[in-house]
C-alpha cells in the first residue's frame, strides 16, 4: 500500500459526518418521494442509453451549443486541455474559480502559475490556503477543524477569528468578493450538458453563480460524458447530484446556461454582454474515456461525481485521499488506468479494494466498480503488474488446485489469500 | 441411495472450499453433521475438490479462472452434481453468478449457501428452536449479503439457537467490510487488520459478547482481530454438534 493511514481523529470526524449524511440521504429520497432502487434504476437507464449513443449526441450538443454564440473546444487530453486554456487566459491574469473535478484532472505543477488563480468554494479555498489536497469530492476540508482552519487565517491574513465555521465562512465571503470583483476569467466545471445545447451547473454556495457570470469569460472544462438527452434527465441527474452528494433535496442553485449573456432592450438591437459572461467557452476533454469506451468500461463514464461510493468504503476510511488517483476511490484508480497508466492504477492502490459492493450499493447510477476493478486487474495482469503475493496464490492454484499450495496434515497455511 | 439419487436427479455435493477445508477445518466437521442430522444426503469430492477461482477472479487472472470454472463443471458432471452446498460465501457467489457468466448455458447447477439450507430446514421443523438467552451481533458478509441478497436467512438461524440479534449502526446492506476480502489479506494485511478492528468496534458498541459471521474468511479475519468480544461462526452456536 502506498501513502500513509487516517489519523484516528480524521477517521471519527469522517464517520461523523457519513452517518449524519445516510440520515440526510434517506429523508430527502423520502421528501422526494423517491424510492431508493426504482430511482437508481431510472437514472442508470438514462446514463446508460445517453453512453451508448454518446457519438450522436456529442455531434448533436456541439453545433447546438455553438448555434447559441458557445465557443466549443474538444481536447484529446490534458495537455491539450492546458494549451486552451492558456491561450483563452492570454493576456489576463485574475482568474476565479469553483471546483471542477475535470481541472482537478488538467492540473499539474506550473499550469497557470503566472496567473493569480483564486479557489471560491469555501472547502477548496480552506485547502488552497492550508496548501493541502482535497479529501472528498464533495466535502474537500472534511479532514480539517475550525480550529486549525482559523489558525492558518491568523498566519496568513493575519486576522483573529473565533474558530466557528460561520465566522469562517465570513471571513472568507468578504475576501472572495473583493477578488470575484477584480476578477477577468472564471473557471468551472459542469454537471449535465444536454444535447440541444444548456449546461447545467450545481451548487450551494452561490460562487459559481458569480464564476460564470461576473468575468468577461467564462470558461467551462467537463468531460463529453456530462452530455445527456435533453433538460428533463439533466434535472434528474442535478436532483441525484444533491441526494447522493450531500443528502440534500434539491441544490440551493441551479445555473442554466445556453449562452453567453446578451440584451436587446435598446431598439431590440442585439449586444452581446450585459450583466453576465460575455464570452463563454466549453472545453470538452477525453483523457482516456474514448479508450474506457473502447474496452468495456463505458460503465464509470455514467458517474456524477456525487462521491457516495467513497462513503461506506472500508478503504477510504482508512487511507483517504491515497486510495485514488485524480478522482478518489476506485472509480478514481480504474479511472487513472486508462487516463494516466496502469503503472498508476497500481500506485494509485488498486490492491486495496476489498470486493466488498458498499460503492456499488452506494452509487446512484449503479456502476458496479467491483466488476470493473476485476476488470482492470485483468490488465495489470497482462501487463505484467501482479503483486508477489497474487503471483504466489496464482502457481498455487495451478500446481495444487488452492490457492495456498502444498499443504501439510494438521498445519494451517501461513498466508490466507482466498476470497 | 447415490445410485437411485443418480438416474432420479443427480447429486448434491458438500463443497466446503478451501479456506474451510485446510484452515477452518472445525467448521467442515460441524456443517457435515448438521447437514446429516436435517437429512440431507451428499457427496464430498475430498481430494478431487479444486478451488472455485474466485481468488483468481479477484486479483484478475481472468483465463486462469475461465479455466477452473470449465474444469470444475467437468468434475461436478462426473460425479453427476445438480446440487451444491457450501458455507463459504465467496464460492457460493463465484459459482452462481461468475459461473454463469463464464460459462453460460452450460452451467445448470443448483447452487445454495448453506444458510439457506439451514432456515428451511428450521421451517420444516428439523432444527428445534431454543428459547432465547444471550444478546449477539451479526456481521454480514459482503459476498453473502451485498453479493447474493441473503440477510435473513442468517438471522433466522441465529434466532433459532437462542439468541437475539443485536444489529450494529451498519449491517445487512449497509454492512461493512471486515477488510479479508479481494485479496487484501494477504496483499494488505496491515490495511486488513486495520479495517477489521474497526469493524470489531462497531459490534462492540452494541453491548454483545459474541459477534457471530458466516464466511470462513470475515471469521478467521475478524477473530484474529478482536478483543473483549468473541469471534463465532455461526454453526458454531450449534451447541449440540
Amino acid at each position: 500500500m502506498k501513502g500513509e493511514f487516517l489519523s484516528e481523529k480524521t477517521k471519527a470526524v469522517l464517520w461523523k459526518v457519513v452517518l449524519e449524511y445516510r440520515e440526510k440521504r434517506k429523508m430527502a429520497l423520502l421528501r422526494n418521494n423517491l424510492e431508493y432502487e426504482n430511482f437508481r434504476e431510472e437514472l442508470y437507464q438514462i446514463k446508460k442509453k445517453a453512453i451508448s449513443e454518446i457519438e450522436s449526441l456529442k455531434k448533436k450538443a456541439i453545433s447546438a451549443l455553438k448555434e447559441n454564440g458557445i465557443n466549443v473546444f474538444e481536447a484529446k487530453d490534458v495537455k491539450e486541455a492546458r494549451e486552451i486554456i492558456e491561450k483563452l487566459a492570454e493576456g489576463k491574469t485574475k482568474i476565479i474559480k469553483s471546483k471542477s473535478n475535470v481541472f482537478n484532472e488538467i492540473e499539474e505543477e506550473g499550469f497557470l502559475t503566472d496567473k493569480e488563480l483564486t479557489e471560491t468554494d469555501l472547502g477548496d479555498f480552506i485547502c488552497q490556503i492550508m496548501g493541502e489536497k482535497e479529501s472528498h469530492p464533495v466535502l474537500p476540508a472534511i479532514h480539517l477543524t475550525p480550529e486549525e482552519i482559523a489558525k492558518k487565517i491568523k498566519e496568513k491574513f493575519n486576522v483573529d477569528l473565533e474558530s466557528k465555521p460561520e465566522k469562517i465562512a465570513n471571513f472568507v465571503r468578504n475576501l472572495l468578493r473583493e477578488k470575484i470583483s477584480q476578477s477577468e476569467i472564471g473557471i468551472s466545471g459542469a454537471n449535465a450538458i444536454t444535447s440541444d445545447g444548456k449546461i447545467l451547473i450545481l451548487e450551494n454556495e452561490g460562487n459559481i453563480s458569480l464564476v460564470s457570470k461576473w468575468p468577461q469569460t467564462h470558461i467551462i472544462v467537463s468531460g463529453f460524458e456530462k452530455i445527456v438527452e435533453n433538460l428533463e434527465s439533466a434535472l434528474k441527474i442535478v436532483k441525484a447530484s444533491a441526494i447522493w452528494g450531500t443528502g440534500q433535496d434539491f441544490p440551493v442553485y441551479v445555473s442554466i446556461i445556453s449562452g453567453p449573456s446578451k440584451t436587446a432592450d435598446i431598439q431590440n438591437q442585439v449586444v452581446i454582454g450585459a450583466q453576465g459572461a460575455r464570452e463563454v467557452n466549453l472545453i470538452l476533454i477525453d483523457n482516456g474515456r474514448t479508450k474506457l469506451l473502447k474496452e468495456g468500461f463505458e460503465e464509470l463514464l455514467y458517474c456524477i461525481n456525487c462521491g457516495a461510493c467513497l462513503n461506506f468504503c472500508p478503504v477510504f476510511h482508512q487511507i483517504g485521499r491515497n486510495y485514488g488517483s485524480k478522482y478518489l476511490g476506485s472509480k478514481g484508480i480504474i479511472f487513472a488506468g486508462f487516463s494516466e497508466s496502469f503503472k498508476k492504477a497500481v500506485d494509485s492502490n488498486c490492491f486495496s479494494c476489498t470486493s466488498c459492493m458498499a460503492c456499488y450499493q452506494n452509487c446512484p447510477v449503479k456502476i458496479n466498480l467491483p466488476e470493473l476493478m476485476k476488470k482492470l486487474r485483468g490488465y495489470l495482469e497482462k501487463e505484467n503488474l501482479q503483486t508477489g503475493v497474487n503471483k504466489e496464490m496464482i502457481e498455487n492454484i495451478r500446481e495444487f488446485g488452492n490457492p495456498f499450495g502444498k499443504t501439510e496434515e494438521g498445519k494451517i497455511p501461513k498466508r490466507l489469500y482466498c476470497c | 441411495m447415490k445410485i437411485f439419487e443418480k438416474i432420479l436427479g443427480g447429486n448434491t455435493l458438500y463443497y466446503p472450499g478451501c479456506l474451510t477445508k485446510f484452515v477452518a477445518k472445525e467448521l467442515k466437521e460441524k456443517y457435515e453433521k448438521i447437514l446429516r442430522k436435517i437429512g440431507i444426503d451428499f457427496i464430498e469430492l475430498s481430494e478431487l475438490e479444486k478451488c472455485c477461482g474466485s481468488p483468481a477472479l479477484k486479483a484478475g487472472y481472468l483465463e486462469d479462472f475461465k479455466k477452473l470454472a470449465e474444469e470444475n463443471l467437468k468434475i461436478f458432471k462426473d460425479h453427476s452434481v445438480k446440487k451444491i452446498i457450501t458455507n463459504c460465501p465467496a464460492c457460493a457467489m463465484t459459482f452462481k453468478i461468475e459461473y454463469s457468466k463464464a460459462l453460460g448455458k452450460e452451467w445448470n447447477i443448483e447452487v445454495l449457501h448453506i444458510s439457506q439450507v439451514l432456515e428451511k430446514a428450521i421451517k420444516e421443523g428439523k432444527i428445534k428452536k431454543k428459547e432465547i438467552k444471550e444478546k449477539i451481533t451479526f456481521h454480514d458478509p459482503c459476498h453473502l449479503g451485498r453479493g447474493m441478497g441473503i440477510f435473513e436467512e442468517p438471522r433466522e438461524i441465529i434466532k433459532s439457537q437462542g439468541y437475539e440479534i443485536s444489529e450494529m449502526e451498519l449491517s445487512r446492506n449497509e454492512s461493512f467490510c471486515c477488510g479479508g476480502g479481494g485479496g487484501v489479506k494477504s496483499n494488505e494485511p496491515e490495511l486488513a487488520n486495520k479495517i477489521a478492528k474497526d469493524r470489531i468496534e462497531q459490534a462492540k458498541k452494541t453491548g454483545a459478547k459474541i459477534l457471530c459471521t458466516n464466511c470462513p474468511l470475515c471469521y478467521l479475519h475478524l477473530k484474529e482481530n478482536a478483543k473483549e468480544i468473541e469471534v463465532k461462526e455461526l454453526i458454531e452456536l450449534f451447541e449440540d454438534l
